[in-house]
């Protein structure tokens, strides 16, 4: 049984990934380390209109009937809290992040508000890019040393204490990505404003 | 060397022995130091046999790998022992400066064995450790021992008992540069039932990085970190700790008249504010540490340092009392007797209410400031009545026929937060490791404050995973040794790289935290092997039938679901005896083996 405070966790945090545009209709999903149990969003479910019953409880080593429901990416889910100390998991597709992921390897923000949150964003890259046991150990792998990592093409995955925290490295990610983008597109020479700025790329 | 000096330093007092041996690296990988490293050795020195206040027991005191490296409150020290009040496994630590001087006089820890003879005094010096005789500093108080022996906070500094440690109170605390403080569980006492009267280091040695550009960059990335929070920046330095007072207050968790209540009428009179208006005079800091909380207060009669928090909780809405003046006083009298203000004034009140209910005949009464003064000076030198309370809460009440009415775990005094009002700081407190304690991690931060984020503090289902995580996080802290106050701002990430940066052992955030597990779990398998189960991992049945008052009115703790949540995800079995794969993974099934 669902506690009703952490139904409307999961209901809050769904909602304002959508209306952010960090995923599209049926796209990302958001799971809960509680203990030897996740909770993980129901598969085909909208982030943006989370019930009770898309909540899904399942083990986080022993199968049970909840992986039937639960979503594809479980098992990334699940090697994440392994190989990690989060007790939360937001994965999203913000697209102007998922853009520049596409032509580098590390996404390093030139925003104040993302070099102060973020420092820097690794790109992860593998061939089967969505609920494979590969790309499960690609992104845990990268998660023990970054709280935000980013799957190429794909989108991000992101770690925290709780839903609220790992949402806003998502969207202070697609806020630095955006800002790179119109950074970019000015083709101006950028002004410096960061005392060893340097540093970002060796976080 | 990078990170840690790579010696120990060993005295046996009964001998008059001094030697030194090289640090095992591989156990100060995995424990770090400082509460890891003491863990560690504790486990091989002092077995289930060994009474707390005997020769056998050990003092250890250890730094950590960033003490002395001028990161962020990188200031601190732990002293490990039994304690004589719990019987646990005891972590105390302490800030000031005499942790990182005595890292610079060129080492990581030392173990104290024995009883010396008569009383002794320590003087440490990069090139030479020297035993005192310390026959005419016996019963001088923390201040005075501190002039004695020459404390110059930037070039030598005491480590000392006052008479309460002498007259071996069971919450005798051990003080460092005149007014801090290692106190809780009693380490004062196991240093004076060594005849030890105080350690003074000198020294100035540098300890060497593996990166030290990539440490600056990350302590400097820490530096915006504790500017920008407010509660490092502004309402630490402002208020001090006690600017917790009336938001505890607010939230129906600041327990009163030991326990009765969870909000108290007068909270504002003695709240950070109220403090910060009628008795400081000014701030003070660690060394390395931007926040400056320690207050220096002066009241009508006295000056001194403090009330923190606790202290300010203990004295005050514990007791009943809005005198802020009586409070503060009490402060000083226990850092100049060498007292732990939470055991302290927490046994007070119990006493009051004990008193009250006719189970105690004396003149203690809630709201009675008047005899703060004296019943803590009795207890100090354990007269009259104050030899009984010298025994602590539980014993007090135990004697007095009402154990329930000691509001401890596993005999340790809580601290100020009523766990009816906060769901996880009551399993935290249940499962803590030295008893009942808010620094051996804190949900103070998500149940309260918002940091990182704010949770339901009532929600029952999912708090194990926070507390455990706390736990962990607590471990390592005190094992590098940082400030919790740190913490705050900067989150473990920081932390970890920072190690990483000091020592060239890689250290991702999830493995410094598995260091911190696998600490944690040492602690608990100790205690396992003194005895302690599953029924010690409980809370006053106050706590867990009495309704709260306050914003939190109506509410009592739902500990036995959190506890079996706990468990599971510690992967422990339902007694709460770690499971081999889980000693397996932590690396601690050989050393354990045919313990469990």
């Amino acid at each position: 049984m669902i506690d009703q405070r952490v139904y409307e966790m999961f209901r809050d945090i769904g909602r304002d990934m959508y209306v952010h545009n960090l995923v599209s209709s049926h796209g990302g999903n958001i799971s809960v380390r509680f203990g030897d149990r996740i909770l993980i969003k129901r598969r085909g479910a909208m982030l943006g209109r989370l019930k009770p019953h898309d909540i899904i409880e399942t083990g986080l080593e022993k199968n049970d009937s909840g992986v039937a429901l639960a979503s594809t990416e479980l098992i990334v889910h699940r090697a994440i809290y392994k190989a990690t100390p989060a007790l939360a998991v937001v994965h999203a597709h913000p697209r102007h992040a998922i853009a520049l992921s596409l032509t580098r390897d590390e996404i390093v923000p030139i925003d104040n508000e993302g070099s102060y949150l973020l420092k820097k964003v690794p790109v992860v890259s593998v061939e089967f890019a969505s609920g494979t046991k590969q790309m499960a150990d690609a992104i845990a792998d990268a998660l023990r040393s970054y709280k935000i990592v980013f799957l190429r093409g794909h989108g991000s995955f992101a770690t925290g204490q709780t839903l609220d925290e790992a949402f806003q490295w998502t969207d202070a990610l697609e806020e630095a990505a955006e800002i790179i983008m119109y950074a970019k597109m000015l083709n101006e020479e950028m002004i410096e404003y960061r005392r060893m700025s340097d540093s970002y790329s060796k976080w | 060397m990078n990170g840690w000096m790579g010696k120990l330093l060993v005295i046996d007092l009964a001998s008059g022995s001094v030697t030194t041996q090289p640090l095992d690296m591989e156990m100060a990988r995995l424990f770090i130091g400082g509460r890891g490293l003491g863990a560690r050795l504790l486990w091989d020195l002092v077995g289930p046999e060994v009474e707390p206040l005997s020769p056998e027991n050990v003092l250890i005191i250890a730094t950590g790998p960033l003490t002395g490296t001028g990161f962020q409150t990188s200031n601190r020290f732990s002293v490990t022992t039994k304690s004589p009040l719990t019987g646990t496994v005891l972590d105390a630590n302490s800030g000031g400066t005499w942790g990182m001087r005595f890292k610079r006089a060129g080492y990581d820890a030392m173990i104290i064995k024995g009883r010396a003879p008569n009383p002794v005094w320590i003087e440490i010096k990069p090139d030479s450790v020297t035993l005192h005789d310390a026959s005419h500093l016996w019963g001088l108080t923390a201040s005075q021992v501190s002039e004695a022996l020459g404390q110059d906070k930037n070039r030598r500094n005491v480590l000392c008992i006052g008479p309460a440690g002498e007259n071996l109170v069971r919450f005798a605390a051990i003080m460092n540069d005149v007014a801090r403080s290692a106190a809780r569980g009693g380490p004062g006492a196991v240093m004076g039932s060594k005849n030890l009267k105080a350690i003074v280091v000198e020294g100035d040695l540098r300890v060497d990085f593996a990166d030290k550009d990539r440490f600056r960059f990350i302590q400097y990335e820490a530096t915006k970190m504790l500017k920008a929070n407010p509660v490092t920046s502004q309402a630490l330095p402002e208020f001090g700790t006690p600017v917790m007072m009336n938001i505890l207050n607010g939230v129906g968790a600041l327990p009163t008249r030991n326990f009765q209540q969870s909000d108290f009428e007068h909270a504002e009179a003695i709240s950070g504010e109220a403090i910060t208006e009628r008795i400081l005079v000014d701030n003070d800091a660690c060394w390395a540490c931007p926040i400056a909380c320690t207050r220096v207060t002066k009241t009508s009669r006295k000056q001194g340092e403090g009330p923190e928090y606790e202290t300010a909780w203990s004295f005050g809405a514990s007791c009943g009392i809005s005198d802020l003046e009586a409070i503060a006083e009490a402060n000083y009298l226990c850092n100049d007797l060498g007292l732990d203000t939470i055991s302290a004034g927490a046994t007070i009140a119990c006493a009051m209410e004990l008193s009250e209910r006719g189970l105690l005949d004396s003149d203690l009464r809630f709201g009675r400031a008047d005899l703060l003064l004296p019943t803590v000076e009795a207890i100090a030198y354990r007269d009259g009545l104050g030899d009984l309370l010298a025994e602590g809460s539980y014993r007090l009440a135990e004697r007095c026929g009402a154990p329930e009415l000691s509001m401890s775990v596993k005999k340790l005094e809580m601290p100020a937060y009523d766990p009816r009002g906060m769901q996880g700081q009551g399993l935290l407190f249940a499962t803590s490791n030295r008893g009942a304690c808010h620094m051996r991690g804190n949900m103070l931060g998500l149940e309260v404050l918002g940091l990182p984020k704010l949770i339901d503090r009532l929600q029952v289902q999912g708090k194990a995973g926070y507390v455990i995580l706390n736990q962990n996080s607590s471990s390592v802290l005190d094992s590098l040794v940082a400030c919790k106050f740190a913490h705050i701002a900067v989150a473990d990430e920081y932390f970890a790289r920072a190690l990483t940066a000091l020592t060239g052992i890689e250290y991702p955030t999830g493995e410094m935290l598995r260091a911190g597990e696998r600490i944690w779990t040492l602690e608990r398998l100790y205690n396992i092997r003194e005895g302690f189960t599953r029924a010690d991992d409980t809370l006053p049945p106050r706590l867990l039938t009495e309704p709260a008052t306050g914003n939190s009115a109506g509410e009592v703790s739902h500990l036995e679901p959190m506890l079996d949540e706990y468990y599971r995800a510690r992967g422990w079995d339902s007694n709460g005896v770690p499971r081999p794969a889980k000693l397996a993974e932590l690396g601690l099934a050989e050393l354990v083996e045919g313990v469990l």
